[in-house]
């Protein structure tokens, strides 16, 4: 079993103040920290387990600037052989143009796979979308929030995808396919700085961007904008003790508290 | 001539009330809308479209999205391709716009919540709803999934029922075959029917820490639920998640702590009578949903009100 695996670097920004710049051109993440796709995390976890189990070997695979080998290093940390950074001069926005590149690579370099890997979302972007264009490009079978993998068979796979309020559905997938790894699906191991260091020693492989072919993007970013603003809430300020005192009084208001 | 092709999320005999969301959007886009559904006893509003399309399609198969390229070419060739294809943003949704895309080689935007006329810009989110972009499709047609709740009061009434036209399906994939449903296991808490929930979210930080929020929830006693990432390290059980994937809940308080307000957690959470939320980063877009805010760290809050409460 090969298993490609994607796995993307993105900024971190649930705890960051984001500020546009210019006339909407673009969002200021020069003092963003940066981490791994908590998607992608959770699919090489699960990469490395379907190779634990049937043999082969998962390769770790990047698109993005040369920062991004600091997540095929993770990848290689958690049992992935081998590392490919696929490096672009800039971001690519539009999910399609980042499915034909993939394409691209794939076909040229001849990277031999049973099952391809992404997480379901990019946690910047959250477009959910690379996976599935990508298995309609290449004309493979696709599948989405998937949540268990229950079998792996040498000519297809059996997985449940979760659909909405808790339900889900178990499917039958041929493979080769391309499967979308939905968050909680398993416990991704953890990762030591001396567990890095020690998979800096294995090379990873670079490959430029301009060498595969991609079409022209087929969505245009006109600007970015902040959210409307839609009424927000009342805020409680003051000392700790005065504002918990408040809230408590709400509680108390609404009759869910005496 | 152009239209837009809407296609319709079913599931287990429902057509899904998010599709009305898809219809409103289709009445901005001004052109003839047609609103694909598998064939089948579905309760459609059709006098919110111009045309319903049945498809000779089995449920399931129709949500696969396989069968779905299948049935997009049957209706591209009988029709002419329309301006814009949209589906719901929802679990089978976007699986089956983003596999379409690459399929016919379409432009691709997901998670659609907001439409410009005038400049025909989509709005679509990032950083969990922290700034938008607006983005044109380079070409037609395009491939939209439109978040639930955005667009709906949009849809527009017309005179007459839509014409109802049929069209045949294709046969079914081997390559991708439906095996079952699987329900959630059932549990003695629900969350659904609490009054009072206290909810917390990735910013309480480690495991170590839940039994303290737990504490609280008993001093106050409220019920304690949480957002997915807490159930996804089994911090909480699962039956305890709030949000699309999880349970909507409508609780007379919802006091979320350390939850950024994903728009996943907001569906799930956002007709409670009123919303409390207590989160460092005063950009966090819950605000925006919740009644009452306090920005603060989420620990000292807690131990403060555990204090208060038992005083
Ligand atoms: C298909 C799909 C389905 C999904 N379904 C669901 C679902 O059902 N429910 C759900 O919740 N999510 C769901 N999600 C995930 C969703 O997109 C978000 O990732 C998730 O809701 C984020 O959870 P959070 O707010 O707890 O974490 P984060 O977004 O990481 O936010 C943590 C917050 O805590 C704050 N914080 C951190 N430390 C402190 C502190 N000490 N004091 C105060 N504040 C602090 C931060 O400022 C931040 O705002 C789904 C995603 C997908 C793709
Ligand atoms: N630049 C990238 N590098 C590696 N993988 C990516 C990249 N962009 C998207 N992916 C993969 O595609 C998945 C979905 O991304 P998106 O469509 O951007 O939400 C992610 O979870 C990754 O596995």
């Amino acid at each position: 079993m090969n298993i490609l695996v994607f796995t993307k670097r993105v900024a971190a920004t649930q705890e960051e103040e984001l500020r546009i710049t210019g006339e909407g051109q673009a969002v200021d993440l020069s003092k963003v920290p940066f981490k791994v796709n908590d998607w992608d995390n959770y699919s090489v976890e699960e990469a490395v387990r379907i190779v634990d189990k049937a043999g082969g070997s998962v390769t770790a695979i990047s698109i993005g600037d040369a920062e991004s080998d600091e997540v095929l290093r993770r990848a290689i940390a958690m049992g992935a052989k081998d590392g490919f950074l696929v490096e672009t001069g800039e971001a690519l926005h539009d999910p399609f143009t980042r499915g034909e590149l993939i394409r691209g690579f794939i076909d040229k370099e001849k990277v031999p796979f049973d099952i391809i890997l992404t997480g379901v979302q990019s946690e910047d972007d959250q477009f959910g979308a690379v996976g599935g264009v990508l298995a309609g490009l290449m004309g493979l079978p696709y599948a989405s929030m998937v949540i268990g993998i229950d079998a792996v068979e040498t000519d297809h796979v059996v997985i449940r995808r979760e659909l909405e309020g808790g339900l889900q559905e178990k499917v039958k997938v041929a493979t080769p396919c391309v499967l979308s790894i939905q968050s909680g699906i398993n416990e991704p191991r953890y990762v030591s700085i001396m567990g890095i260091r020690k998979a800096s020693k294995v090379e990873r492989k670079v490959f430029k961007a301009d060498g595969y072919e991609k079409g022209s993007p087929k969505i245009e970013l006109v600007k970015w904008v902040y959210p409307e603003k839609k009424g927000g809430a009342t805020m409680l300020d003051g000392e700790l003790a005065d504002v918990c005192g408040q809230l408590l009084g709400i509680l108390k208001e609404k009759g869910v508290y005496q | 001539m152009s239209y837009t092709l809407i296609v319709a999320e079913v599931r287990r005999g429902v057509f899904e009330e998010r599709n009305l969301d898809s219809l409103g959007l289709g009445a901005l886009l001004g052109a003839q809308s047609v609103l694909l559904v598998p064939d089948g006893a579905y309760q459609v509003p059709d006098k919110l479209v111009d045309v319903v399309l049945k498809v000779k399609a089995a449920e399931e198969a129709y949500l696969n999205p396989m069968n779905m390229g299948k049935i997009l070419e049957a209706v591209f060739a009988a029709r002419g391709k329309p301006d814009h294809v949209l589906f719901t943003q929802s679990s089978s949704g976007t699986e089956s716009a983003a596999y379409a895309a690459g399929l016919f080689g379409m432009p691709v935007i997901t998670d659609v919540s907001g439409y410009d006329r005038d400049a025909g810009v989509f709005l679509k989110s990032y950083y969990s709803d922290k700034v938008f972009g607006q983005f044109k499709a380079a070409g037609a047609p395009a491939v939209l999934t439109v978040r639930s709740g955005s667009f709906r009061e949009f849809a527009a009434e017309k005179a007459a029922a839509a014409a109802a036209e049929a069209i045949e399906g294709a046969a079914a994939v081997e390559a991708r075959t439906f095996v079952e449903y699987v329900e959630e296991e059932k549990t003695d808490i629900d969350i659904t029917k609490a009054e009072f929930l206290l909810s917390v979210g990735r910013g309480i930080g480690n495991q170590d820490e839940v039994a303290g929020y737990e504490e609280l929830a008993g001093a106050l006693k409220a019920v304690l639920s949480g957002s997915r990432p807490v159930i996804d390290k089994m911090w909480l059980p699962k039956a305890r998640q709030v949000g699309t994937s999880g349970k909507t809940v409508k609780p007379k308080v919802y006091l979320a702590m350390g939850i950024s307000g994903a728009f996943q957690h907001i569906a799930g959470m956002k007709d409670s009578d009123c919303i409390i939320a207590v989160n460092k980063d005063p950009g966090a877009p819950i605000f925006q949903y919740a009644h009452y805010g306090i920005i603060g760290d989420i620990h000292k809050v807690r131990d403060k009100l555990k204090e208060l409460a038992k005083g």
